[in-house]
């Protein structure tokens, strides 16, 4: 299952952005993003779904990326508690 | 040397955020102080702002800012919309920010602390959000401003430093339009615990919150905290002619200096050299002024000295001195509370009305002063005025306004 639409969700409660208007191919960054807002968007995910992401990713760029990591980090999550 | 005029105000303070309206509720001697806070130990009274940050940012951009900035960008906005100056000149070198702000951003510390202490995690955009000189930069940035952006924190008297400063700056000809004023918000649980701690609050009575604030009665017994943030636009008064614009008041001097005696404690001997040499700079005598807008603060020590400060400075001037302190009604707004009584200052000068000293019904002997106790007092005659601001730490900042 990939995080995408979880993902799309906070960001549009967040920083108010509608799911429709963001390009999940496209970097985060310039879709009004910039370094603050996506370290709070970081926060925030770790915050709802109880992960932890790795500190400092430079190949994250567009969301789903993003998505890919934190599914991986998920998968790893259900994988060591298993 | 360029005179220093005020073309613009802007407010965001607990009576509303219309400078003009604001004045006229403090003329009635209406109270904006309330309970708050309920789940306090200790039962809580403050003057707090009715704001909506949507009014003024998207989600996105409200991002890590503070409330105390939120406050400092609305009023910086209305004081320059005020002024006529929504879009600034193109030479925005020549534009500067002062704002005073005693702490900065209470409520994202606050809850940095409470967060961390709960799960050992801090939103990453904390320190951002309670530096200090954040309310100066985000009303830069909203406004493009590319000159001095400066924050001043001296405690209850940052705002009127920052005020003194800009028109310095006027004066040397640093920069033709001075955005000043300042900006707190810091009525959140641990900050007031810690005011609470400090002795200095009023004691509110139950059914007479609103009252609770009575600066020179003899019955008082401390102050109230307040929140919001004013500005007030200073120009160059060659600047804003060659505009079009009409000028309030001029800032047409003031004075800092420091008692350099004790952290808390009030000194007339400082406070009386700040007076005198605000005048002085202003080219007054102590009979050409007709209100003090006091600091009075309504605790025990602090009005006995500043109404010997004010005879000291004033000698038989005195007794035609019109004197109110509005933290009745506004409370104290710490940092940002020089500017919204330099804005109170400057409608009673233009309007020639003075605002009443609320809640004094028996005045102290002991600090005698010819206080205005009547709400909607005329003052035909008044051609200049004082705001005094005497801070923690020993700092004292008077300034002294003149009709335009």
């Amino acid at each position: 299952m990939s995080s995408l639409e979880e993902l799309k969700s906070i960001i549009q409660a967040k920083f108010g952005l509608e799911p429709a208007a963001i390009d999940e191919h496209a970097s985060i960054r310039e879709q009004g993003l910039d370094s603050l807002a996506l370290a709070e968007l970081l926060f925030e995910i770790e915050d709802r779904l109880h992960i932890d992401l790795p500190n400092d990713d430079p190949n994250i760029d567009t969301l789903t990326q993003l998505a890919a990591l934190v599914d991986r980090v998920r998968a790893e999550k259900a994988a060591s508690s298993a | 040397m360029a005179a220093a005029v005020v073309t613009g105000l802007g407010v965001v303070s607990p009576h509303g955020q219309d400078a003009r309206a604001m004045f006229e509720a403090l003329m009635q001697g209406h109270s904006a102080v309330r309970p708050v806070l309920p789940e306090q130990p200790k039962p809580v009274v403050a003057a707090t702002c009715e704001f909506n940050p949507a009014d003024w940012f998207t989600l996105l951009q409200l991002n890590g800012v503070d409330r105390v900035s939120q406050l400092a960008v609305a009023a910086a906005s209305l004081a320059l919309k005020d002024a006529g100056l929504a879009e600034l000149p193109q030479d925005t070198t020549r534009v500067g920010v002062y704002v005073g702000c005693g702490m900065g951003g209470a409520a994202s510390l606050e809850a940095a602390y409470a967060s961390g202490a709960r799960s050992g995690r801090v939103s990453p955009l904390t320190v951002p959000a309670f530096m200090p000189n954040a309310p100066a930069a985000h009303v830069a940035m909203r406004h493009g401003v590319h000159g001095p952006v400066l924050t001043y924190s001296v405690a209850c008297a940052s705002s009127a430093v920052a005020l003194a400063e800009a028109a310095k700056a006027i004066r040397a000809g640093e920069v033709d339009i001075a955005i000043a004023g300042g900006s707190e918000a810091l009525v959140v649980p641990g900050v007031v615990l810690a005011w609470q701690a400090l002795m200095t609050l009023a004691a509110p009575q139950p059914g007479h919150e609103a009252r609770a604030c009575r600066p020179f009665d003899v019955n008082r017994n401390g102050f109230v905290l307040g929140e919001g943030a004013a500005f007030l636009v200073l120009e160059a008064e060659g600047h804003a002619r060659a505009r079009g614009a009409t000028p309030l008041a001029a800032l047409a001097g003031s004075a800092t200096n420091c008692d350099a005696t004790h952290l808390t404690k009030p000194d007339a001997a400082g406070q009386a050299a700040a007076l005198r040499g605000a005048l002085r700079q202003a080219g007054l005598s102590p009979s050409d002024v007709g209100y003090c807008n006091a600091h009075g603060t309504a605790t025990k020590a602090g009005d006995v000295v500043e109404a010997q400060a004010l005879r000291e400075a004033f000698g038989t001037a005195v007794a035609d001195l019109r004197v109110s302190s509005t933290k009745a009604l506004h409370g104290h707004l710490l940092g940002a509370t020089g500017a919204l009584e330099a804005v109170v200052t400057v409608l009673a000068l233009a309007g020639r009305r003075l605002p009443p000293n609320a809640h004094c019904e028996q005045p102290d002997s002991q600090c005698a002063l010819n206080l205005v106790l009547q709400p909607n007092h005329a003052a035909p005659g008044l051609q200049a005025a004082v705001s005094s601001s005497f801070a923690f730490g020993g700092t004292n900042c008077v300034l002294a306004f003149t009709r335009a």
